[in-house]
């Protein structure tokens, strides 16, 4: 479990009555207030169309509605221009669902250095950088490879290692361990301890998230309805298969 | 893991990344040659077997020198066939048999060229070619998220066939069969678009600007120049002289 956070931490993530209705007129999410502190996991539970995911594309700019998002200070809004929002998502590092969407590139090591290569850096650094994350997912071997001969849980390393290699502050991680097994789940626990930024669990999986974080939330019709410990929060919500 | 699908354009992926003599040349060396090949091939009128034996043995050069799987390289430029078997016949019934003839010769053996650059070159490599070609920026963009989706749509379509054919029984016919498969098309670009949609949100969220950047600046040795030089001259001979 991750240490308990100082109370004199700054929060990395300040959300202040988020709404967000999509264009089909779904209200996603109703009225958000939520803080993440520096180092701090926090895991996002909800049922399905809760506005989790939703909640997690806000977090560095993919998603924009009305209410406050600070990351690291920088204001996202509808007003937020290419530069600060380019400066957030370098911060926010999203390790998506589906690792097939965040994986394109011909070989594992080109596909961990195109977030290198985006900021700007040249190829040798942004080669190196990615060579140095890969490293870190435990991935270094598969770094010739084409991504899509990964079985599920190398592809979410290598996905992993793709967003690391920007060397964000902040992680958040959609449905983590979904399509993985159960060695697999327990190599991304471990890798995800190892791993000193703050984190955002999004997920249903309770056991994971009380392997990882120190504090959960659950977003019911798109806001938080419940917030505390992660037991408290399984226990107080129901959130496992034991429960009745 | 095998991809999904299982499709053809994966081997062709899968063969670019080999190591031979042919792969080992600049990308922007086999593009011009290429160039000059279906150049020479395109503006060829004589109708003399001959000469496109010429070309043919020129291609079967190149996919020896690149240790590509012929059989499988000459299957693949034969999918060319049905579509200019179209033109060839109306040619025939024109009353111009030489020139049907001509005309399959042809598209088989620009494709089978075009192929066998596909198969031997890296196609980041082969964008970062047509960009030093000042070919324009969006036409690259093009054909990269083209590339990108052609694996995106067949995994999807992957997919789907498995789920259709595990809920087929034995004696459906072939008509019930074609209305599945007309309605899967539909769900099928429904899927894709919503996966493309997956895919372009993460290529943004790691800091897409809409620009690819290069991961390699490869430097242009003498050897690549040899090999335009010769594929050019080679070319330029069977045009010539057969």
């Amino acid at each position: 479990m991750s240490p308990a956070i100082p109370a004199s931490a700054k929060p990395v993530i300040y959300v202040r009555g988020l709404r967000y209705r999509y264009p089909d007129g779904t209200q996603a999410l109703d009225g958000v207030d939520f803080q993440l502190q520096t180092g701090e996991c926090v895991a996002v539970f909800g049922a399905n169309g809760s506005g989790k995911t939703t909640f997690a594309l806000h977090l560095n700019g993919l998603l924009r509605g009305e209410g406050s998002v600070e990351v690291c200070g920088t204001r996202i809004d509808g007003s937020t221009g290419a530069g600060a929002l380019a400066r957030v998502r370098t911060r926010v590092g999203v390790v998506f669902q589906d690792s097939d969407e965040q994986l394109f590139m011909p070989t594992v090591l080109e596909d961990v250095a195109f977030g290198p290569a985006n900021l700007g850096l040249s190829p040798e650094a942004a080669l190196a950088r990615a060579r140095e994350a890969l490293e870190h997912a435990g991935m270094a071997g598969a770094a010739a490879k084409a991504p899509y001969h990964l079985s599920s849980g190398e592809k979410r390393r290598v996905a992993l290692a793709g967003v690391l290699a920007m060397e964000p502050e902040i992680l958040v991680l959609d449905e983590p361990t979904t399509s993985l097994d159960p060695p697999a789940q327990r190599d991304l626990v471990r890798l995800l301890r190892r791993l000193p930024q703050a984190k955002l669990l999004v997920t249903h999986d309770a056991e994971f998230a009380a392997a990882l974080a120190s504090r959960a939330v659950f977003f019911e019709r798109g806001r938080i309805a419940g917030e505390g410990g992660v037991r408290e929060i399984i226990e107080r919500f129901h959130w496992s298969r034991e429960s009745a | 893991m095998q991809h999904a699908s299982g499709s053809r354009h994966v081997n062709v992926e899968r063969w670019s990344r080999g190591a031979s003599a042919l792969h080992c040349i600049d990308a922007r060396a086999k593009l011009g040659a290429l160039l000059v090949f279906l150049t020479a091939i395109a503006t060829t009128s004589e109708r003399t077997p001959g000469i496109y034996a010429g070309y043919f043995v020129l291609i079967l050069v190149a996919i020896t020198m690149g240790r590509l799987p012929i059989p499988a390289m000459l299957g693949r430029a034969a999918l060319v066939l049905p579509f200019s078997a179209v033109f060839a016949l109306v040619t025939w019934w024109a009353g111009d048999p030489a020139g049907a003839l001509v005309l399959v010769a042809k598209s088989f053996l620009s494709v089978l060229a075009a192929i066998t650059l596909a198969a031997s070159t890296p196609w980041v490599r082969l964008l970062d070619a047509l960009a030093s070609l000042h070919v324009p920026r969006p036409l690259l963009l093009v054909i990269q998220f083209l590339y990108r989706y052609l694996f995106v749509v067949t995994d999807q379509a992957a997919r789907m066939r498995l789920a259709a054919s595990s809920r087929q029984g034995a004696g459906n016919g072939w008509t019930r069969s074609f209305h599945a498969a007309a309605g899967a098309v539909g769900v099928l670009f429904a899927r894709s678009w919503m996966r493309a949609d997956g895919v372009y949100r993460a290529m943004l969220a790691r800091g897409f600007t809409g620009h690819f950047a290069a991961l390699a600046v490869t430097p242009f040795h003498r050897r690549d120049a040899v090999f335009l030089g010769v594929s050019a001259a080679l070319a330029a001979a069977v045009r010539v002289v057969l």
